[in-house]
Formats: C-alpha cells, structure tokens, sequence
C-alpha cells in the first residue's frame, strides 16, 4: 500500500466513491459486490489474484445479506477496495485474514454511514416539507442531487479512510507467518460460515432446499474433478 | 429525448434519497417529474397535486418501481380522484416490495453471484464476473423498462397486469436456481482456498465454519458472522500473543 503511486491511490479514490455510490442510490449495477469491486480494485493496484481471493471471501460474507424492505446491512463495497490496497503486493495465504478484517470493519461503518446519510437526507426532507407540499419539482430535484452528493461522499470519505487504514497497517503491523495463516483461515472458515447461514435462511424448509443440496452436491463433484 | 425515456433513467437513481421516512418517496417524485412534464399545459393546478402525490411516502423494490410510476402517472392524466391515486400507490407498496425483493435480491443476484463464483474458480476470471455484469444488467435494464411500460399501459388496472405477467412465474424459477448456484459455489470456493494449506488446516477451518454456524444461530441477532469473524480474529491474536 505504501508503495502505490499517487495516480493509483487516485483510481482507488474513485472507484471506491463509484461503488458506494452504486449500492443504494445509483446506479445498483452490481458494481458494488466484493467480487466486482475487489476485482477491479486489484487490477487498479497490479494484482488481480489479491483482488480475485480478497473479493470473493468478503463476496461470501455478503451473501449472508438480503438487502430487503428498510434493513441493516454493512457496505462491502468501498471496504472491498480498502482491504484490497492492504494485501495487493504479499502471498494471498498471508494477506487475506488481516485484509479481510479490515475489509469487515470499514464494511461496518459503512453500514453506519449509510444510516447517517439517510437521516441527513430526511432532515433535508423536512427543511423543505413546504416546497414540497406546494408541488415545487426544482425542490425534490434538489434534494435528490444533495443526496446523491451526500451518498458520493460517503463512498469517498470510507475509501479514503480505509486506503489510510490500510498504508498504517502495512507499515506498522507485522506478523509472524503462522499468525498471519491462522488468520486468514478464520477469515475463510467465517466468511463460509457466513455464506451457508445466507444459503441456508433463503432456503427455508421448502423445495428450495433441495436444490440447495443438489447444488452442494455438484460442487463437492466439481471440486473435487477440479 | 422522451419524457418516459427521462423517467426510465431516472428510475436507476429512484433510491438517491432513500430515508426512513418518505422512504422512496421523492426518488419517486424526481422519476415522475418528465412523465407529469405534459399536464402542465393542460392543467396546472392537478400537475402540481399530483407532483406533491408523486413525492409522498412510497417504498418497493426499486427494479419494479417503474409499474407503479407508470400506473399512478397514467391515472394522473385520467383526471381520476387524488386519493384513488394514494390508494393504488399505498396498496402497491407491499406486493412490488415482496416480489421484486424475491426476483432480485433473492433470486437473481444470488443466482448469478454463484455462478459466477464457479466461474472465477474455475478459471473464468474476468469473463465470469463481466457475464455477471452483462447479464444482470441486462435482466434489469428491460425488467425497468417493462415495468414503466406496463404500469402507463395499464394505470389502475396494473394488479391484473402484474398477475398475468411473466413475473410470478419467473420469480417460482429463479429460487431454486439460486439456491443450486450457491449450493455449488460454497464447496468450489472451498476447496479453492484451502486446498494450498493442506489437510489440518482444512479441518481448522472447517471448526471455525461449525462454529460461526452455531454460535450465530444461538446468539442471533446480536452475533452476526461479522461480529463472529471480528472477534474470533481478536480472539486468535490475543491467544498468538499470550504464546498458545
């Protein structure tokens, strides 16, 4: 992370911003899944394996998401770009735990920065409750820009906190090699946690869970030809 | 450019001011501004009515938005009453949410995201996550673009419309096509990433996967698998650290 250039560090900047942007307000074209976004980010950085292994782990812990109604959830997005820039550069086998672990806390504040944004954006509401009970458009045009611009913000701020994040850890924490295995294989066991408790609850007790099954048992076969 | 072409790309931002009390409310306001554009001329008062209807409360899945966009536009330039026009939007809120949530978030995305998962071990690389892209948006772009059609076309008869759509069918089909993408994906990206540590390290991994499954199962809602995997890696550093 350190050694980015600031050209690369900019390119991160921006692709963070776009995709926390995409995963409530605009456009919500899939860019902000960890696989999309940890992908490009590590074609930003050089490093397309850190992108691909970083991104599909934290892909796994989105799937325990199901973005309905007013819910709760992290933003994986911009902490997917984050984490990437931490481990773009070492072996995967020693960068993926402590990439993920900072990837999972940015994904919380995410998830929290989009609680303030959406509060900010009913207080935008009310300051203009009288243009809008007068019929006023340039007023709702108006306040689906600010949001917008409040929501890119966001997007920003968290990646560039995570790119700080991550340029601090890089340089400052170091572990030794075990340590740093043992950790990426409790980020995998968890993220898998994550995904089968995800499979499992939008499954039900139904057919669909017998196409659960079925789809497990291909991929044991898969993985196993593979 | 057309007022519903307008309103259609507007639509992909109907989200921009999501909050927890208009909900979708004025991304719908700003969607419906190009389509309600022709009522001006022809009768101001009921154009600024029915902007004022076009940003209050609304919330449903915002693929499927464009029907009840399309539907309480068209019932705006019937001239019908302004709370037979709350009442449709009211009453669509529930089933556009419960079916598009079903279509998209629990069908299609999962769907495809599994696939591509496969793909990407398999050694598709970019070309699986681009399908993924291509083919989502894709879904979606006309899925936005039926919807506005068919809510204009039908306006207060759009429940019928809905109901006799390729909707309910395709929402029974891509469930258990979800369900088999994700089943498949979670022992292919297994076996992809411990495969290189050998044997013991597959069944310490396999432990904490047992474990964030129970221990989230029990102590849910409060423990999710972020918090499971924050503080089994504290809990890990902190056992590294005293020598274990």
């Amino acid at each position: 992370m350190s050694e980015l250039s600031s050209q690369v560090v900019l390119s991160l900047l921006v692709w963070g911003t776009l995709v926390g942007l995409d995963l409530v307000s605009v456009p919500q074209a899939m860019i902000s899944r960890p696989l999309v976004a940890g992908t490009v980010a590590g074609w930003l950085v050089g490093d397309v394996e850190a992108g691909l292994r970083i991104g599909v782990v934290v892909e796994l812990f989105a799937l325990d998401v199901l973005p309905v109604g007013a819910v709760r959830y992290p933003d994986y997005g911009p902490a997917t770009v984050a984490a990437v820039a931490l481990g773009a550069g070492s072996p995967w086998e020693l960068s993926l735990g402590l990439s993920t672990a900072l990837g999972l806390v940015l994904a919380v504040l995410g998830g929290w920065s989009l609680q303030t944004v959406r509060r900010w954006n009913a207080r935008a509401i009310q300051r203009r409750a009288a243009a809008l009970a007068a019929g006023e458009s340039s007023a709702i045009r108006r306040l689906q820009y600010g949001a917008l611009l409040r929501d890119a913000a966001r997007g920003m701020i968290l990646t560039l906190l995570g790119l700080v994040l991550a340029s601090g850890i890089k340089e400052r924490v170091l572990l030794d090699r075990q340590t740093a295995v043992a950790l990426t294989l409790v980020a995998i066991g968890s993220a898998l946690a994550a995904a089968v408790n995800g499979a499992v609850r939008s499954s039900g007790r139904k057919a669909r869970l017998k196409w659960l099954l079925a789809g497990a048992g291909a991929g044991v076969l898969l993985a196993v030809l593979a | 450019m057309t007022g519903r072409l307008r309103a259609l790309l507007r639509l992909f931002a109907v989200q921009g001011t999501w909050n927890y009390e208009r909900m979708l409310g004025v991304g719908m306001g700003y969607a419906a501004e190009p389509l309600l554009e022709d009522l001006k001329a022809v009768d101001p008062v009921r154009h600024g009515e029915a902007v004022v209807r076009s940003a209050e409360f609304f919330n449903c899945n915002p693929n499927l938005a464009g029907l009840a966009l399309g539907a309480t536009a068209r019932a705006e330039y019937e001239a019908l009453p302004g709370a037979q026009i709350v009442r449709l939007r009211t009453a669509l809120c529930s089933p556009l949410g419960a079916m598009g949530d079903e279509l998209f978030w629990a069908g299609l995305v999962p769907a495809l995201i599994g696939a591509a998962l496969v793909g990407v071990v398999l050694g598709a690389g970019w070309w699986a996550i681009a399908g993924f892209l291509l083919l989502y948006n894709g879904i979606r772009l006309w899925t936005g673009y039926w919807s506005l059609r068919t809510g204009m076309e039908s306006g207060m008869r759009v429940g019928a419309a809905i109901g006799s759509s390729w909707l309910p069918r395709a929402i029974e089909r891509v469930g258990p096509a979800a369900a088999f993408a994700i089943g498949a994906a979670i022992p292919v990206v297994s076996a992809w990433y411990l495969k290189p540590f050998g044997f013991s390290a597959g069944v310490g991994a396999a432990g904490v996967l047992m474990a964030g499954i129970a221990l989230t199962r029990w102590f849910s809602p409060f423990l999710t698998t972020v918090r499971f995997a924050l503080a089994a890696m504290i809990f890990l550093l902190v056992l590294r650290r005293v020598g274990v």
